[in-house]
């Protein structure tokens, strides 16, 4: 949690969301039916599908106006135009290059990736492997150089597979090359992994750490999904490559 | 005699499920599991229990519960390793051990700390355990009187309460953190005309937000998102010889353990208001009622009784309100809601109808958890505590994954993802900024219960608010929420204190004119 001082200053700008949130609840709320007929039903306000949004978006609102109500008064009116100098200001853009905040987009970059553009399109264990392995190689090391520079890595070919899904590269590879976007996944994380290895190959804690975060990076996905696939019956989201070689393996053996 | 006949039944149940050695083994693995989710800073048993609905989804509803509330009851106990060994709670229940568990372990005595710890953790399940079956068929049989008025006041009652007492900040923020779940439980068509509400034309969204991968989400990514992005270190775990199970201060001290449980079993049954508010209320009372409170803070005994005792206590607290009225007493509870209906168990007062022997059942595993969790304790506390040593860097992503695999099998839905991240971002940058999740979590579970209620009470009485001053149950409740609110703001303090002094100056009134006072010349 934030510090007192800064918190309510940041309520300020909370509470002005939360109303606005709660302003289009009550609007969206305000098209359902609270007269008409729906369904073939005469509605009334009381039996109204609105009734239950239009009590909370009203309750939003009001608990947003007294949010900023109290902090206002908290930090006073003085204190809310240094606050919004300061968002105006170049030390906005500096707050938001911080090392902490770039550990963050780090994170959230990749939960992003993987959930929106991974999960859906590559085979899950490629997926894992390379979620795993950037995240762990990041923030094992505990370098905040060497964290920036593995995250652009990591986000260069982030923005490459958008476009290549984005433009309907993999509809034309495909057609030549089968599971083509889960090879160049993996050429994606062996890439990751010797620019990795390249940067901390100079220091012998940081080669302990790759090595430990490489093994626990593969193997972990492997542990996970094969019990999920293969002991709980539960399909991966996207079969490719990876899941083939599996299911050639595991029908075979049993 | 009839008493007599339900003990036999509910000794008979806990034979058959612990003369099944899968039984067994399931109940041992799950409460190792739970235990190290407790130990490790950044895991919650709530988190656990998360995770383990995934996993359980295929099992029946026996085996599920086995390794849910195994999971729970060591998961809550789990937290006590590292706040004694480290000082840095694994679960906040634990927070308040920390206290005198780590001068305790400082001085040598880890062994008996959490000795002491495991033999409360277990006493404190098991007397709550008492109360569930005991207080169960009172409460359902005053909930079937309920109607639909009683249970919407209940739902609002218990997210506003859960607002009240769980937020680190301001009040308001818990309230709106309730409403926030409220609004999530409107998306969907509702369930009296099924017109979609805040659908925006997408089918997946029609038959609502799930509410167990909103939950992974909401506990999960910001959890992880916290601990990495803080740099958060285990720091070095003191070292500790013998485990001892301390039967002798135990005995000398029955008296506080069983204020400590009814203080656990009476938070907990309270909605949305888990064990780190138990065990910091025990704490408070043992201290404020010990005759050596300077001792407290450093190393004392009595103090990691009470709050673990209490902390674990509230487990069973915790599933009074969630089987008799399908209202979660806690986090964990909350989850393990999620995952009843998951199996096609619905919590609530016709729960003893449906499905006769659920509670003694519950209760029966709550025994068996609770034995379980002080044998690995006993035997295991050493190797176990040896998680600790993995960094948190290489166990956080994993956990991640989980939270991710884990919210897709449910329903083999991968729109189930795509709600989950928001949510939890979301979530992580309400917890930045004071908001509680708890209550969110209880607004998405209660919402449909509140909504579905409100408009059928509303048809019943025809659009009027009457019934709600003329029921004494609905005015009851109707006043404490008037109260809980009110009492936050400094005009109802300001006037309580007027009301105080004018009372408390009337009763001690000394007379105007004193006749001894020496005289002016």
């Amino acid at each position: 949690m934030l510090e007192k001082e800064k918190l309510r200053k940041a309520d300020v700008y909370s509470g002005i969301v939360i109303f606005l949130f709660g302003a289009w609840i009550v609007w969206q709320a305000s098209k359902m039916p609270m007269k008409d007929s729906w369904g073939g039903v005469q509605n009334v306000w009381f039996v109204s599908p609105a009734l239950f949004p239009l009590f909370v978006g009203a309750m939003i609102m009001l608990l947003g106006l007294l949010l900023f109500r109290t902090a206002l008064k908290t930090i006073g009116l003085k204190a809310f135009g240094d606050t919004l100098q300061w968002l105006s200001s170049s030390k906005l853009f500096q707050f938001l290059n911080t090392v902490s905040i770039l550990r963050f987009y780090a994170i959230a970059s990749l939960f992003l990736a993987f959930v929106y553009l991974n999960i859906p399109r590559i085979d899950f264990f490629l997926s894992a492997v390379l979620f795993l392995i950037v995240f762990i190689t990041m923030f094992y090391f505990d370098e905040a150089v060497l964290l920036k520079k593995l995250f652009f890595f990591y986000l260069t070919g982030t923005v490459f597979f958008i476009f290549y899904f984005a433009v309907g590269l993999d509809g034309l590879l495909s057609q030549v090359l089968p599971f083509a976007k889960d090879i160049l996944a993996l050429g994606f994380i062996l890439g990751y992994c010797i620019y990795a290895w390249r940067l901390v190959r100079n220091s012998p804690q940081l080669r302990k750490k790759y090595r430990t975060g490489l093994i626990v990076a593969v193997v972990a996905p492997f542990l996970v999904g094969m019990i999920f696939k293969y002991f709980l019956l539960v399909p991966m989201p996207a079969e490719g490559m990876v899941v083939a070689l599996l299911d050639a393996i595991w029908y075979f053996e049993f | 005699m009839m008493i007599f006949e339900r003990i036999g039944t509910y000794f008979q149940m806990v034979y058959h499920l612990a003369a099944d050695p899968l039984n067994i083994l399931i109940l041992l693995s799950s409460v190792i599991l739970g235990i190290i989710f407790g130990a490790m800073p950044g895991l919650t048993s709530t988190l656990g229990v998360a995770l383990l609905t995934a996993l359980t989804y295929g099992m029946d509803t026996a085996t599920a519960m086995l390794c849910l509330l195994a999971i729970y009851v060591g998961g809550t106990y789990g937290g006590s390793y590292s706040s004694i060994l480290i000082n840095i709670p694994g679960t906040a229940a634990s927070a308040a051990t920390a206290l005198d568990g780590y001068p305790l372990a400082c001085k040598g005595e880890g062994g008996r700390a959490i000795g002491l710890t495991t033999t409360a953790s277990a006493i404190g399940t098991i007397i709550s355990m008492l109360f569930l079956v005991s207080i169960s068929p009172l409460i359902s049989f005053f909930a079937l009187q309920f109607t639909s008025f009683e249970f919407f006041l209940l739902a609002f009652f218990g997210i506003l309460i859960s607002g009240t007492l769980t937020s680190p900040d301001l009040v308001i923020k818990g309230w709106i953190a309730g409403f926030l779940g409220l609004f999530l439980a409107c998306v969907g068509r509702d369930l009296l005309q099924f017109y979609p509400r805040f659908t925006f034309g997408i089918p997946e969204l029609d038959s609502g937000i799930e509410v167990v991968p909103v939950l992974i989400g909401a506990f999960g990514i910001p959890q992880i998102i916290q601990v990495l992005k803080d740099r958060f270190q285990i720091g070095e775990t003191q070292k500790f010889q013998r485990i001892l199970p301390e039967f002798g201060t135990i005995i000398r001290n029955i008296p506080r353990i069983i204020r400590s449980a009814l203080i656990g079993v009476g938070i907990g049954s309270v909605p949305g208001i888990g064990e780190d508010i138990a065990a910091w209320v025990s704490y408070g009372t043992a201290k404020n009622t010990s005759k050596h409170p300077e001792r407290f803070g450093k190393g004392e005994i009595t103090a990691v009784l009470s709050t673990e005792v209490a902390n674990n206590a509230c487990v069973g607290g915790a599933m009074i309100p969630l089987l008799n009225l399908g209202i979660p007493g806690s986090p964990p509870a909350a989850m393990l809601l999620g995952a009843l209906m998951l199996h096609g168990v619905t919590p609530g007062p016709m729960l003893t109808f449906e499905h006769p022997t659920f509670i003694m059942e519950v209760a029966a595993i709550l025994l068996l958890a609770s034995i379980s969790m002080w044998v690995v304790g006993m035997l295991m506390a050493k190797q176990v505590v040896k998680v600790l040593r993995i960094p948190v860097q290489l166990f956080m992503p994993i956990i991640g994954i989980l939270c991710i695999i884990g919210s897709y099998s449910l329903g083999m839905n991968i729109w189930n993802l795509y709600l989950m991240l928001p949510v939890g971002i979301i979530s992580y940058f309400l917890i930045e900024m004071g908001y509680p999740i708890a209550p969110l979590v209880i607004g998405v579970i209660l919402g449909p219960m509140a909504d579905e209620n409100l408009r059928r009470a509303l048809m019943v009485s025809q659009g009027s608010f009457l019934p709600v001053f003329t029921r004494p149950v609905s005015l009851i409740l109707f006043l404490v929420i008037v109260w809980t609110v009110v009492s936050q703001f400094q005009i109802y303090r300001n006037f309580k204190n007027k009301l105080m002094n004018l009372v408390f100056r009337r009763k001690t009134c000394e007379p105007e004119f004193d006749a001894d006072a020496p005289k002016e010349d």
